[in-house]
């Protein structure tokens, strides 16, 4: 008994999925999106991990909330499997039934012992785009005065709280297509999670007046 | 990152999205739709389900439209459905047009829209569609730029109500005709003639009904003296289409990416039924009944799972437990369920049709959960009179045989206000639910649950009692009390819905064409979403039928005379009204019509449809 335990126990394999969500997917919101995912590894036959129990579910952690309304290029999920298979196989089971506006872009195995994908995270990137054209020097010159602030006290949930501290980078850019936009790192540490809406309300813009989108995750490891 | 390089219009619509709730419900893009290039085909129709996504997404009609449109190479369907109150506002704000979900194309740009009316409710959301579409609401004010509005569903089979709004109806099952239309109207479009030929043309489709080729006439006391096709492609009357062969289920599912109220692998077990309920508009109208084969069925289901990956699928039809083999299809679920861990739901089970074996299948597919029984009456002579006839030592046979299997709780629907009801009768209601609790307390002892849902009897059209009146709302209030009188202190829930729903409800589903006015007054006045019970609201239809000068009573409470002519005459559902009318009249007897397998009481369908009959599969349709 011991022993087939032990060697079902060695089987099991974690997976980390980068992967996208794409316009079609921006009003999914996390826990639709986590019912989203539970589908996809239904539909990708994949020896997904269940949990036991009258309703099982498939074992799956996704890295960090993101905002309703803002797309991603470098989501992260690590979900688990019975029984190793090659991630090239992994990957085109996943990309075949993924939704539309989903790219898987990689998928890797990541020791068993590791943190959840949520306590690894320390900060997110994010570039913001705006439906009305911007001037840079003028947006530069808001980021400046916004930076320079020691506190910048909000309030979310009836709750005051710093949102300085969270900013760990933010600058006016000149996009890809020409325009003029933001990016910004912020905090991620759990309990310590900047949301780029908020920054933007504090340069005065509104959720109407721009799309986000997040570049990249960074975890603890790297 | 760039904007998205799309149409100016659905950049518009971008910026208003962050302002209103759930706005995944406006951007489309889940798994399996189908999204062809705008030029690449030469038909575009538009799909409409009057309500908001989340309901009209788990509409299995408008899916089977979708894919059987879509898999014609010239064809391009794609959904719209209503916004929203928040969204129609900030729609309305930014002068932006209802849009489908797939090319976000204005609903203007299409060909053809179809509209999906199962119910009566949706009709001030359809012309608010048609309103947000920069579309004419009126079917006269259109031209040949304008597409072609054509509307079918369970309520189409009253057309009347909605007439001046639909260009064309489709009556009865719209799997063929869907395509019969498309290709009339591309032979149309070729020869480019004006949008009365389109017409004409539609008219002489069977089961097309075009309501502006029939003048409709009244006698002084308001009641129809005729209706009077004035077209010769008109056909008087119109038959309703039938499908001779259940069509092949859907197992194109679309996935959300948000959550929708049914998320699952839908397949229709049966089409019709065989019981002959007199209040029931589903059975009287959807006859014969045609059952889909076993192994249809589990391909179905399997395919449906393996490509959306959903938790639960459902059997469909008007009477599970009728179909003929209920218990080797649940046997054959039964591995795939317990394999792939998913849940089944089966509505409609029949008290007397239940067996010992059906139940001991079912507890092992999903134990625990409630169990739903539909006696509609209270007492044995007032089933009878409503032809659902049962013995209470029937009905608790089965109750006991539920709670001795495994199910703690049980649900119960009646119905108050049917014809000939009494107090006694109502009163029977609670008594009966009483002991369906004791019953459940001696089995199961205090886990027993027992819960009362309470509907209010509307006399539909095409059914035996098309003649009898809606029960007036005091009558309604006065029952509804008395219920919670005979059930006070006996810990069942009781719920019931707002009889003024159910009011509107008799109002749109036996007018006519005059009832027209009212419904565009009330939309005027701000009624929509009258289906839903938060924003229904009685007053913008008693100030509608004010403004129009219509006696709404007229339509809801009059008796009609026997050798009136009904609204909806012209409109052949195949079951003759004479035999209605003979129905009726026995309910008035108590005298009881069994179930027409055993034996055919010529309704019509087989006179109506005799050569569709005889090519019809062996066994395909039920009738001996």
């Amino acid at each position: 008994m011991e022993v087939s335990l032990m060697s079902e126990q060695e089987q099991i394999t974690r997976i980390r999925v980068q992967y996208t969500k794409g316009p079609s997917l921006r009003f999914t919101g996390h826990l639709d999106l986590q019912r989203l995912w539970e589908r996809l590894l239904r539909r990708s036959a994949l020896p997904v991990r269940y949990s036991r129990g009258f309703h099982p579910r498939a074992r799956l952690n996704l890295a960090s909330a993101l905002p309703l309304g803002f797309v991603s290029e470098a989501e992260l999920l690590d979900f688990w499997m019975d029984e190793p298979l090659p991630v090239d196989e992994i990957n085109n089971r996943l990309s075949a039934t993924a939704p539309p506006g989903m790219t898987i872009k990689s998928v890797r195995f990541v020791d068993l012992q590791e943190d959840a994908l949520q306590s690894q995270m320390t900060a997110s990137e994010f570039e913001v785009s705006f439906f009305d054209p911007q001037e840079k020097e003028a947006l530069q010159k808001k980021v400046r005065i916004l930076l320079a602030e020691d506190k910048v006290l909000r309030t979310r949930r009836k709750k005051i709280y710093d949102l300085r501290p969270l900013i760990l980078a933010l600058q006016a850019v000149t996009l890809a297509d020409g325009e003029v936009g933001l990016q910004m790192r912020l905090s991620a540490e759990p309990g310590a999670t900047g949301r780029p809406d908020e920054v933007l309300n504090a340069l005065d813009y509104q959720a109407t007046d721009y799309l986000v989108q997040r570049t990249r995750l960074i975890l603890s490891d790297e | 990152m760039t904007m998205p390089k799309s149409t100016t219009l659905w950049r518009r619509v971008e910026r208003i999205l962050p302002s209103v709730v759930k706005p995944g419900r406006y951007v489309g893009g889940e798994l399996n739709q189908t999204v062809k290039p705008w030029e690449s085909v030469q038909t575009h129709v538009a799909l409409v389900f009057p309500d908001i996504y989340d309901l009209g997404q788990s509409n299995l009609g408008i899916a089977l439209l979708y894919d059987i449109l879509n898999q014609r190479d010239d064809v391009a369907a794609e959904r719209a459905f209503s916004p929203w109150t928040d969204m129609e506002q900030a729609m309305r704000k930014a002068d932006i047009p209802l849009f489908s979900l797939e090319n976000k194309r204005p609903l203007a740009d299409f060909d053809i829209i179809g509209v999906s009316l199962p119910y009566e409710t949706l009709y001030t959301n359809f012309i608010n569609i048609l309103d947000l579409a920069q579309i004419p609401i009126y079917s006269k004010a259109r031209n040949k730029n304008h597409p072609l509005v054509i509307a079918g569903g369970q309520a189409a089979y009253n057309p009347e109500p909605v007439a001046p709004f639909v260009d064309a109806f489709v009556i009865g099952e719209g799997e063929e005709v869907i395509l019969d239309i498309v290709n009339v109207h591309q032979a149309w479009q070729q020869s480019s003639k004006d949008r009365q030929d389109l017409l004409a043309h539609l008219a002489e489709v069977p089961g097309i009904y075009v309501p502006s080729f029939y003048s409709v006439n009244y006698h002084g006391d308001g009641t129809v003296e005729s209706v009077t096709p004035t077209h010769p492609s008109a056909s008087f009357p119109v038959d309703k289409r039938l499908m001779t062969k259940l069509p092949l289920p859907l197992t194109h599912f679309l996935v959300p990416n948000i959550e929708v109220v049914q998320e699952r692998v839908s397949v229709e077990i049966m089409r019709g039924c065989t019981r002959g309920c007199r209040f029931c508009h589903a059975g009287m109208v959807n006859r014969p009944s045609r059952e889909r084969p076993v192994d249809e069925i589990l391909a179905t289901l399997k395919t449906g799972l393996d490509q959306t990956g959903y938790e639960e699928v459902s059997l469909l039809s008007l009477s599970s437990s009728d179909y003929t083999n209920i218990i080797p299809l649940i046997e054959g679920l039964r591995e795939m369920l317990v394999e792939r861990q998913v849940n089944i739901t089966l509505p409609s089970l029949r008290i007397e049709s239940f067996t010992e074996d059906l139940m001991a299948v079912l507890q092992s597919l999903s134990p625990g959960g409630g169990f739903t029984l539909a006696p509609e009456a209270g007492t044995e002579r007032l089933r009878n009179i409503i032809n659902k006839p049962l013995s209470d030592e029937e009905l608790m046979e089965t109750v006991r045989s539920i709670y001795q299997h495994g199910w703690n709780s049980i649900k119960l629907y009646f119905m108050i206000g049917h014809p000939q009801e009494t107090l006694e009768d109502v009163d029977a209601i609670a008594e009966l639910c009483k002991a369906v609790l004791q019953e459940g307390r001696n089995i199961v002892g205090s886990r027993a649950r027992v819960h009362a849902g309470i509907s209010t009897f509307i006399p539909k059209p095409h059914t035996p009692f098309q003649w009898a009146p809606f029960d007036d709302l005091e009558s309604n209030e006065q029952k509804i009390a008395l219920l919670h009188e005979g059930m006070r202190g006996a810990k069942i829930k009781m719920t019931w819905n707002d009889p003024t729903a159910s009011l509107l409800e008799a109002w749109l589903s036996r007018g006519d064409r005059r009832m027209a006015e009212v419904i565009y007054h009330a939309w005027k006045n701000g009624a929509r979403f009258d289906a839903w019970s938060d924003k229904f609201n009685l007053e913008y239809w008693k100030t509608a039928f004010e403004q129009t000068g219509i006696d709404p009573d007229f339509y809801s409470h009059r008796p009609r005379n026997l050798d009136e002519t009904l609204p909806w005459d012209h409109i052949n559902t195949g079951v003759r009204k004479a035999y209605l009318l003979r129905d009726y009249e026995w309910s008035q007897e108590g005298k009881v019509r069994p179930d027409c397998r055993g034996q055919c009481y010529s309704c019509g369908i087989l006179s109506t449809f005799n050569e569709l009959r005889l090519l019809a599969p062996d066994g395909g349709w039920k009738c001996p």
